[in-house]
């Protein structure tokens, strides 16, 4: 087959117009075994991060180790990935390691850490589709979210008790299939008659801007790492219609 | 069932579009690998049709009526219609059949008025996700089979798109974690497709239907769309195409358990697939853009059989409803190339869509057909298990990937490619070495259930 040597008249690489330069994970922590935990975190070292971290509470307290290691070795983790330098799959081993660490600082403190407030996931009834709703969940739960994981194939009544009984900043909706997506509405309806007023995000596959903001309460969701800043957002008080005018239109 | 030991083909030389080495015919006389293209249009009815059997089958009527209506008014001479179902379809399976009851009704008609010759493929959905049911033995495993059952009474093809391993895949693909994309895809992906297949096969003959094929949409394709485009930092595309390599290892058994094709045509491994079966192949690119974007638009045509859009929501356009915009478009695309057939300009044609896309990135690199072939060579000469031969695969994928300087990577998808060749390295030779590491490893994932593969 004859090919050709030249193709800048066929395609345009613009990935490698745009790679961004390798650069370090800046110093995060003034205590250099902590700096150590914040490392392994940077690594997506799991068991490293366990190590460094039962080490560390020999000396520190809990909420030191998290507050000094985990927690800031995680957000350089979110700034490497903003500045496009990560790539998904290191942000989750990097969650997954600060969450090693994490349990062993609330097994020493016989508690769970206060988190920023509860955010409620599920993927639709019908749709089992819901790697997006994984990735949500895990992002969430990186940047200090507790996440209700109501998992996948979710009747609309269940995910309407779980937000009359954990009274959410905000909840979540994932369906891949547009035939599946007609649940959001029933649950945005159900939530409106209940009071409610909970910000619900929507998004993945076939799901779009207009048919979301189609009904009250609905937020479009267009990338599935958008979430933390909405329950962020969701978190300071902005309430739905603020949260659409912000992020969607 | 018997692991393919030699290649369909001597070289991809000899593969080409609109020929496999065994073609298949159906009831109307549509051949599919005999000799031209065959257009496959898949309609999707629009949210809030689904409320009834009855809204349902009257959406269905209006959509697949105006795809072969679409056919007689430019003359397009065949047309292949594929209702991928959605979930009320299979967990009503009467509603699957009634469906495609009406669809060969209206083909027969069509045949019978106009001499259009049509052929309808049911896709019952896979509802079993493996982390919520046991995959063999749940309400939604006998639903699929059963709608199985009610489709292949009408229908002329039957397929699916199986979810074994998904629960391993999804929590190794956003983990870099190579190891567990070939124990999720290859051997989980394997062994629950021979178990289904085998019946798939045997509801088939019982209503002498055609047993399709299978397509590894739950998982090569979700790597594929998260590493994306230009844009994305999801997923390295070197993963992706790895992903896609390693699925070849499943995507096959179904032509090893007797599925003979079409196969489906989201199933972008299926030019590895036609290199080793022979089988007649259906694929989708630049026409499937009404549902996704992917970096493989023409190349991916290289060597098909039947040229499909993945699917298409119904609703109006300026040109018609877009099934039948749709259906418009893909059968001028087959003219053209069965036009290049007839003036025996084939080969200039398929350079042309091979060199359009062979470098625009990873995917369309490895399924080129010249790649491909090679992938699927390396499949058959380690044949020992789903697991040597799935990484063989991956094996031979990545090697094409860093040898081929054209082949443009990013230094963090080349250093990714580097790091996953490694781990592959390090994996045990055998597969129960494999199987007995990975069961460890992946004890604690979510719903991962062993014994519902039989492990």
């Amino acid at each position: 087959m004859k090919y050709l040597t030249d193709y800048s008249n066929i395609f345009t690489r613009y990935d490698l117009n745009i790679e961004v330069a390798r650069q370090a994970a800046r110093k995060v922590s003034k205590d250099e075994l902590l700096q150590k935990v914040a490392d392994s975190v940077v690594r997506g070292d799991d068991e490293e991060s366990a190590k460094l971290t039962k080490e560390a509470l020999q000396k520190k307290s809990p909420m030191d180790v998290i507050n000094e290691g985990l927690i800031p070795g995680m957000n350089e983790v979110s700034r490497l990935w903003d500045e496009g330098v990560y790539f998904l799959p290191q942000v989750i081993l990097a969650s997954d390691a600060m969450n090693a660490g994490i349990a062993l600082c609330e097994e020493a403190m016989g508690k769970a850490m206060d988190k920023k407030g509860k955010v409620v996931t599920h993927t639709a009834e019908g749709d089992i589709h819901d790697i997006g709703q994984v990735i949500v969940n895990a992002l969430l739960n990186a940047n200090g979210f507790e996440v209700i994981n109501l998992g996948a194939d979710v009747p609309v009544d269940k995910v309407v008790e779980a937000c009359r009984v954990n009274n959410p900043v905000m909840v979540t909706g994932t369906a891949l299939m547009t035939t599946t997506m007609t649940a959001f509405p029933k649950i945005a309806s159900q939530l409106k008659r209940l009071g409610l007023n909970i910000p619900f995000v929507c998004g993945g596959g076939a799901v779009s801007e207009e048919y979301v903001t189609s009904f009250e309460l609905g937020i479009w969701g267009k990338e599935a790492n958008q979430a933390p800043g909405m329950a962020e957002d969701a978190l300071s008080g902005d309430n739905w219609q603020a949260m659409r005018g912000k992020w969607n239109g | 069932m018997k692991f393919s030991s030699e290649m369909a083909y001597k070289s991809a030389d000899e593969m080409m579009f609109g020929t496999a080495k065994k073609p298949v015919k159906t009831k109307r006389g549509l051949v599919f690998g005999g000799g031209h293209v065959i257009p496959e249009i898949v309609p999707h009815p629009r949210p809030g049709s689904e409320k009834t059997m009855k809204s349902l089958l009257r959406e269905y009527e209006r959509a697949n009526g105006d795809a072969l209506e679409r056919c007689v008014i430019v003359g397009h001479p065949q047309l292949l219609i594929e209702n991928e179902h959605i979930f009320q379809m299979t967990h009503n399976p009467k509603w699957g059949g009634e469906i495609a009851a009406q669809t060969a009704k209206q083909m027969d008609d069509y045949l019978q008025k106009y001499g259009l010759k049509a052929a309808y493929r049911a896709t019952p959905a896979d509802l079993r996700k493996p982390d919520m049911v046991d995959m063999r033995d749940s309400d939604y495993t006998r639903e699929v089979i059963e709608s199985f059952a009610e489709c292949a009474k009408y229908a002329d093809v039957v397929s699916i798109e199986s979810m074994g391993g998904k629960e391993i895949f999804d929590h190794a693909i956003i983990r870099n974690d190579i190891a567990g994309l070939l124990f999720g895809q290859a051997v989980l992906g394997g062994i629950d497709m021979e178990w289904m297949w085998n019946q798939i096969v045997a509801i088939a003959k019982k209503y002498n239907c055609i047993a399709g094929g299978d397509t590894n949409c739950a998982e090569a394709n979700t790597a594929m769309f998260m590493a994306g485009g230009f844009l994305s930092k999801d997923v390295p595309h070197t993963l992706a195409a790895l992903s896609r390599a390693i699925c070849a290892s499943r995507t096959i058994v179904a032509y090893e358990c007797g599925a003979t094709g079409p196969t489906k045509d989201c199933a972008y491994e299926d030019p590895i697939i036609k290199s080793v079966t022979g089988v007649p192949i259906s694929c989708e690119g630049k026409t499937s853009a009404c549902a996704h974007a992917d970096l493989c638009g023409n190349v991916i045509a290289a060597v098909t059989d039947v040229w499909s859009n993945e699917a298409v929501e119904y609703h109006d356009m300026f040109g018609g409803t877009t099934t039948a915009v749709f259906t418009e478009i893909l059968g001028y695309d087959v003219a053209a190339m069965n036009a290049s057939i007839d003036l025996g300009y084939q080969k200039e044609f398929q350079a042309c869509l091979v060199n359009s896309d062979k470098y625009r990135g990873c995917h369309g690199f490895m399924l080129s057909p010249d790649n491909a072939w090679q992938i699927g060579k390396a499949l058959v000469d380690n044949n020992e298990s789903l697991y040597s031969r799935g990484k063989a695969a991956a094996m031979k994928c990545g090697e094409l990937m860093l040898g081929d300087p054209k082949l443009k990577l990013s230094v963090f998808e080349k250093e990714s490619l580097e790091g996953y060749m490694k781990d592959m390295k390090a994996l045990p030779d055998k597969e129960a070495d494999f199987i007995d590491m990975c069961l460890k490893k992946y004890a604690k994932v979510k719903g991962f259930q062993p014994k519902a593969y039989g492990l």
